[in-house]
């Protein structure tokens, strides 16, 4: 297998955009992809794009890598679709970099375009909810994170203002980034006060809909000095599981941690070496049971990671230095892109405001979904400079 | 219209299952209600929804149709006062593991949302079969539920 490296990344910032097509929300991302890259488009040889909403919510129902990549003059290379959930992102950039490991290619994009907002909210809550069939019923994904909060919180005394800290970082890292959807820094008590949307969660912890576009341009990393003369990130690990179902009698390992655990094994790293990351919180406080799925602390921990600020951007292990999805936004096919765009402007020390101490490995995770009773998906990536 | 459908009353809602052939909804006082899902005539999971391929033996062909017991426990809960548009907030809903094994999703009625007292894990609750909300014709659109069981009812059935 061949050292696949990421040559560009680019985004569009994330927010409501009514006025804006798919097509026009995914070519700027295109766009500025290419343009990062210093690729001619015409040596883009293959593309996978991730969208998970279209079909319900725009006029376009079908093929929506090809339509929207002709509008951004792509016309005649492999195009294949990926939808999943929230995971689509990743999976996109998953399977670009097998084009380029495998030698199948030697430049591939990855593209993750979407758009919730449209004139009809409920429409769109309807859309974000069909991730489960259990919607019909009444089923509320901040439901099942409370519930899962609530018993970690017993277990290891973990308070709402741990939660509320997390959020506060969070929307303090989302204020510097350019690309979020909320740029406002809040306090502990705005969160605290804000209303609560299912116990302990409140509403400035809960990601909310978002329209936008993230891109990724891979390459072979004998070929990436013809393009580039910036800092090469080696996509060193990007390994994909679904969920499992819960037996009775027999232990459930959960995704995050199967996921993290192939993709260290793949990367020849462990937790320990991780210097910055971006992690799916489409709750903020599941940024802390986070920490722990990835080992980035052991279980019981993440109150210290929180208390002592080893999560901030000053800190030793920085988590979700873009503000991640609660203050960045969370346009679903577009976050683990998103989420990969801020490492790689992490690692090659481009990240302003936001830059962490000279990190040299970094990780995302990107879930989605859920079936039974467990995600559908979630995917890690570790990229190295 | 060229068929000759009587027309529905003017003014008369009426009850439509969330989803088809998921639940047995009581037609009379004595009639009990119950969910209809799959078990493994292998080795005896119970799946609700009906899973079509038993996870645990996977082997084509194992899983049979089964009603679910009436009865169980809270597994973990929490009371949400987001709903989607049309679904009443604040909600309970919760993972329930039925005394046969069987474990589900389930909205919790028969509770105060903002009591958080009102149920806890391990609290004995029973299905029934529940307006779940209204369509926009005024019908209503019914979905399992479970309740506490009654204090004077417990180890009874």
């Amino acid at each position: 297998m061949r050292d696949v490296v990421i040559i560009g990344v680019g985004m569009t910032r994330f927010g409501k955009w009514l006025d804006r097509s798919l097509s026009d929300i995914g070519q700027e991302a295109v766009w500025n992809a290419v343009e990062d890259a210093s690729v001619p488009p015409k040596d883009i040889q293959i593309a996978y794009v991730a969208n998970a909403m279209a079909i319900q919510l725009t006029d376009t129902k079908g093929t929506i890598g090809q339509h929207v990549l002709a509008q951004a003059g792509f016309f005649g290379i492999p195009i294949i679709n990926i939808e999943n959930a929230c995971s689509s992102g990743s999976t996109a950039l998953r399977n670009a970099c097998l084009e380029v490991s495998s030698g199948n290619y030697d430049v591939a994009l990855a593209l993750g375009v979407e758009k919730l907002f449209c004139d009809d909210t409920a429409k769109s809550a309807l859309a974000m909810a069909s991730g489960t069939p259990y919607a019909k019923f009444g089923f509320m994904f901040p439901a099942l994170y409370s519930m899962e909060l609530k018993n970690w919180m017993e277990k290891y005394n973990v308070t709402q203002t741990h939660f509320a800290k997390v959020a506060s970082k969070n929307s303090r890292n989302g204020s510097l980034n350019p690309n979020a959807q909320f740029q406002k820094a809040l306090s502990v008590e705005d969160i605290l006060n804000s209303r609560v949307i299912a116990y302990p969660l409140t509403l400035y912890m809960c990601s909310t809909m978002g329209d936008g576009a993230a891109a990724a341009i891979v390459c072979t990393r004998e070929k990436a000095r013809q393009y580039t003369s910036k800092p090469l990130i080696q996509v060193a690990a990007c390994e994909l599981v679904s969920g499992t179902i819960t037996l009775p009698g027999e232990p459930h390992v959960n995704l995050e941690k199967r996921a993290a655990a192939n993709a260290f094994a793949k990367a020849g790293l462990g937790p320990e070496d991780i210097n910055v990351a971006e992690v799916h919180d489409g709750m903020a406080p599941a940024e802390m049971l986070i920490y722990e799925k990835l080992g980035l602390c052991k279980e019981g921990e993440a109150t210290r990671l929180v208390d002592e600020g080893i999560t901030e951007i000053t800190g030793a292990i920085p988590v979700n230095p873009s503000g991640g999805l609660a203050a960045k936004g969370h346009p679903v096919a577009a976050t683990g892109l998103a989420q990969v765009a801020e490492i790689v402007w992490q690692l090659r020390g481009e990240a302003g405001p936001r830059q962490t101490k000279n990190p040299k490995v970094g990780l995302t995770e990107n879930a989605g979904g859920w079936v039974i009773d467990d995600n559908a998906a979630c995917a890690v990536t570790i990229l190295k400079r | 219209m060229s068929d000759k459908q009587a027309p529905e009353p003017a003014g008369a809602p009426r009850q439509i299952p969330a989803q088809e052939g998921l639940f047995h909804q009581p037609d009379s006082p004595d009639d009990q209600p119950y969910l209809i899902g799959n078990r493994c005539r292998e080795c005896g999971f119970v799946s609700f929804p009906k899973l079509i391929t038993c996870p645990r033996c996977i082997k084509k062909g194992t899983m049979e149709e089964y009603h679910l017991v009436r009865r169980g426990k809270v597994d973990m809960f929490a009371s949400c006062n987001a709903a989607l548009p049309g679904f009443k907030a604040p909600s309970v809903q919760g993972y329930i593991t039925l005394e046969d094994g069987g474990r589900l999703w389930s909205l919790i009625t028969g509770v105060d949302p903002d009591d958080v007292n009102a149920i806890k894990v391990g609290t004995e609750v029973e299905l029934v079969i529940e307006k779940l909300r209204e369509d926009a014709d005024g019908n209503e659109i019914m979905s399992y539920k479970f309740r506490p069981v009654a204090a004077d009812a417990k180890g009874k059935d």
